[in-house]
């Protein structure tokens, strides 16, 4: 087990330096460059282009920013002058990451629940509701959620804030919105998957050694079943608690997700590189966790097996 | 069996915690009987650093936590820290003598706090994106310490002593003190507090020193909290205590925050408009933007070149059922470069001291003088057939912009006979490649005013400056130096910018399309709240709540 993890801990490093260099050469063959205000004159552009060093050749700056990145430094901002992406990545994913926590929370207790419902009550009206809810959760596209739930508990009934993030009442609209399409995926996926472990020889050994329904689905069937689900959980957290730029544009949440989409089309080269990096550890990880949490479930998983 | 129920419990209970916890990141704030005024924006400030401001939003917030050397509320001149000025005859000198006034940490502010903060504007090594500034208000030597040919010591401003400041500029300009009160890159900066932070000066509320009516006490989590500053020379007229600016990225969003009483101004969106215009609150203000299409005289295309093929496009326009197609009719179509709101001649504006539409393009289009001007410039270029020219539009691909690139299209092929290509690139490309390297035929942009003068618009087509055409006509040059050499008749020089402008119309140098204007809802409970086109828009200064 502990050969297995370090060869994916090693998997994971290497992964993320390909990812900067990738990205750090991708990001300057983007047409436009880093200066796109408008009223810039020329001459203010070529003492912003020696300012940012951008007048070496691209290899100095490569090296250059991976010395930087070597002591956890992802340079200034290029839109937000005077700020870090440190301090920016510091400053709003705190948000994104209350946000997105509330949102898988509520997203897995109550997809799982679903999803294991459905099954056992196939073809009821229960499994019906629940599958209602997982299209429409797939179908209907957040931001649209995002909007009707402001409108019907926010305008309508006013029961709810329509934005802003500054208590608990404030995190239920948006949080909910967040969760809807993974809730539904992660039902559809549970039910699916509890409905072919059903039909297997060893849940049908189970029952015929007599023990209880509850204990069969439980201890047979569930942990079983959930592999698919605990697959897609990996990217899903990562991308969940990293800022969703559409909820938080909705509800004027200071989160991550705008200076994500924002960096691109600024072309704010060194908000790209980190935010990407910054991202791409938090998937990275959350990958590493799912593929060790996948060798404890499944011991067939286990490279490194005697 | 209990093992596993006290499992479950405890997941169970983990989730209510994660679901129900109350503590966000944020926190709530909360005021009781102050004046307080809550507002949003949609531009989420770059920087607080007042060097490197370099957008309306920026301005906006710097105007209200620093002091020039005048205020300029809503185009009214006041005196700032100074308190009085001397200009010497040639109006290229200026003394100005600063009155006791004093930063928010009580340290008294000096002349040369402005002498720092200028040197720093133009320092090609701190780079500051709104070093041309000094130079389209004519400081002396502004553009030479910019490029690094001279040193700082030389650019035209010296502090006397503590309380005297002398600026010097190459030509004379009347704009100066109006620009003064409302530039805020032009407001003082302490250099040991600066020296102090380095690169994170002003990168939060605390790393930084103020001098204006309000000092910046929060800048977390998208909203900017403004408290009265009592150190500020004036603060006795300054009637609020506390502003709060929300950055919120959707309009509907804020709209939503506006009419349950949680924001007291709100900028409406173009698409709403109509749901809100017969309503109290609702304002509109001109933001002194004028859009239109720039042209590169130098493309490949050899049609650009020709004056008379410029002038048919112009013609082709009707710009009146552009406004309404592209713009739903929100914005005032525009025939001419200078946007009518600018001062103009003994009091009146711009836009009524010169009648546009006697010199100007026809609002309505003229399709058959257009295509006069067409079979003239096919002549001069020897082409038979309408259909064999084919021109490219570029623009970004906004959806707002797809719509104006269209409408223009079908103008111009159903008046021409012509053929349209529209190109559409991303805004870093069009702002970062297209336009700084001329790589276009004819392109949408636009202009907002750096200061109220018609030469903030006219000095873009001169034929040294190329920002964003490589137009150069010697006749128009020759106009706006003569305008420039007029020290003591301001009618006079106006009238030559004016005539300028006519050059640049009966030339065909660009072509014209609209002048925003940005529609609002303001509570009525807010007073004094004074709107701008110029580098400001909205101003709150010396706003006051009505009990």
């Amino acid at each position: 087990m502990t050969k297995y993890v370090i060869k994916r801990v090693i998997a994971a490093i290497l992964t993320l330096w390909a990812l900067i260099t990738i990205v750090f050469f991708l990001v300057r063959l983007m047409p436009g460059e880093p200066f796109t205000n408008p009223k810039l004159s020329p001459q203010v552009i070529e003492n912003m282009t020696k300012y940012y060093g951008f007048d070496k050749p691209l290899i100095v700056q490569y090296f250059q920013y991976l010395g930087n990145l070597l002591h956890g430094n992802f340079g200034f901002s290029m839109k937000y002058t005077n700020k870090t992406v440190n301090y920016i990545i510091g400053q709003t994913f705190p948000f994104s990451a209350d946000l997105g926590l509330r949102a898988l929370t509520l997203a897995i207790s109550f997809g799982l629940v679903l999803g294991i419902l459905a099954a056992r009550k196939r073809g009821t009206k229960i499994d019906f509701v629940c599958v209602l809810i997982a299209i429409i959760g797939t179908s209907i596209p957040d931001f649209i959620m995002g909007a009707l739930l402001q409108y019907f508990f926010g305008i309508k009934w006013g029961l709810l804030p329509i934005a802003l993030y500054k208590g608990f009442k404030y995190t239920i609209l948006p949080a909910t919105a967040l969760a809807f399409y993974t809730l539904a995926s992660v039902s559809r996926i549970m039910r699916a998957s509890m409905l072919e472990v059903t039909s297997q020889d060893y849940i049908k050994t189970a029952r015929s050694k007599g023990l209880s329904e509850l204990r069969i689905t439980v201890k047979h069937q569930i942990r079983n079943a959930i592999m698919p689900v605990m697959t897609i959980l990996g990217p899903t957290v990562a991308a969940v608690l990293t800022g969703t730029f559409v909820i938080e544009a909705i509800f004027a949440i200071p989160g991550m997700g705008k200076y994500y989409v924002e960096s691109v089309n600024n072309n704010d080269y060194s908000m790209i590189l980190g935010m990407t990096l910054f991202y791409g550890i938090f998937l990275v990880t959350a990958n590493l966790i799912v593929d060790i949490l996948y060798g404890v479930a499944d011991p067939r998983v286990r490279i490194g097996k005697k | 069996m209990k093992k596993r129920l006290l499992a479950l419990a405890m997941v169970a209970a983990l989730i209510i915690a994660t679901l129900a916890s109350c503590s966000t990141p944020g926190g709530d704030s909360s005021s009781g009987g102050e004046k307080v005024f809550r507002y949003a924006t949609n531009t989420e400030p770059t920087t607080f650093d007042l060097t490197k401001g370099n957008s309306i939003g920026d301005n906006e917030i710097q105007h209200a936590i620093s002091e020039g050397l005048t205020r300029n509320t809503g185009g009214n001149v006041t005196p700032g820290i100074a308190e009085s000025w001397d200009i010497s005859e040639d109006g290229c000198v200026y003394t100005f003598h600063l009155r006791d006034a004093n930063w928010s940490d009580g340290q008294p502010i000096k002349a040369q706090d402005f002498v720092y903060s200028w040197q720093r504007l133009v320092d090609p090594a701190v780079s500051s994106p709104y070093a041309w500034y000094l130079d389209t208000i004519g400081v002396k030597n502004a553009a030479g310490v910019n490029s690094g040919e001279l040193k700082p010591e030389e650019l035209g401003i010296k502090a006397i002593d503590d309380k005297t400041l002398e600026i010097t500029l190459d030509r004379p300009m009347a704009v100066l003190l109006s620009a003064l009160g409302m530039q805020s890159n032009l407001n003082p900066l302490r250099q040991d507090i600066v020296e102090q932070y380095g690169d994170e000066f002003a990168a939060t509320a605390d790393k930084n020193v103020y001098s204006g009516p309000f000092v910046l006490t929060s800048t977390e989590n998208n909203l900017y909290v403004f408290e009265k500053n009592p150190e500020f020379w004036d603060a006795d007229n300054i009637k609020l205590d506390r502003v709060e600016l929300n950055y919120i990225e959707k309009a509907d969003t804020a709209l939503g925050l506006y009419e349950s009483g949680e924001l007291d101004y709100v900028r409406l969106d173009n698409a709403v408009v109509e749901n809100y215009k017969d309503n109290d609150d609702y304002g509109i203000y001109l933001n002194g933007n004028v859009d239109y299409c720039y042209i590169n005289p130098n493309s490949d295309n050899p049609v650009w070149a020709n004056k008379n093929f410029r002038l048919a496009l112009n013609y082709a326009l009707n710009r009146v059922e552009y406004n309404q197609l592209a713009n739903s009719g929100l914005y005032n179509p525009y025939n001419a470069l200078c946007f009518p709101g600018l001062t103009g001649k003994g009091g009146k504006t711009y836009g009524e001291t010169y009648d546009v539409n006697s010199y100007a393009y026809p609002m309505e289009g003229d399709v058959e003088k257009a295509q006069a001007y067409l079979a003239d410039a096919m002549k001069e270029l020897g082409i038979a057939n309408a259909s064999d020219i084919e021109i490219e539009f570029v623009t970004t691909d906004a959806e707002s912009n797809k719509k104006i690139a269209e409408v223009l299209q079908e103008q111009w092929q159903n008046a021409l006979g012509i053929k349209v290509n529209i190109r559409q690139v991303t805004y870093a490309d069009i702002y970062g490649e297209v336009y700084p390297k001329f790589d276009y035929e004819i392109g949408y942009a636009g202009w907002g005013p750096d200061y109220d003068d018609p030469t903030t618009y006219l000095n873009l087509f001169r034929s040294d400056v190329n920002w964003y055409t490589p137009y150069g006509n010697p006749d128009f040059d020759a106009k706006l130096d003569a305008a420039q050499a007029i020290t003591d008749d301001p009618d006079a020089r106006m009238d030559l910018l004016n005539e300028a402008e006519q050059i640049l119309i009966e030339d065909g140098a660009w072509v014209p399309l609209q002048a925003r204007n940005q529609s609002y809802l303001l509570s009525p409970k807010m007073k004094d709240v004074t709107f701008y086109s110029f580098s400001i828009n909205i101003d709150w200064a010396y706003a006051d709540v009505a009990e």
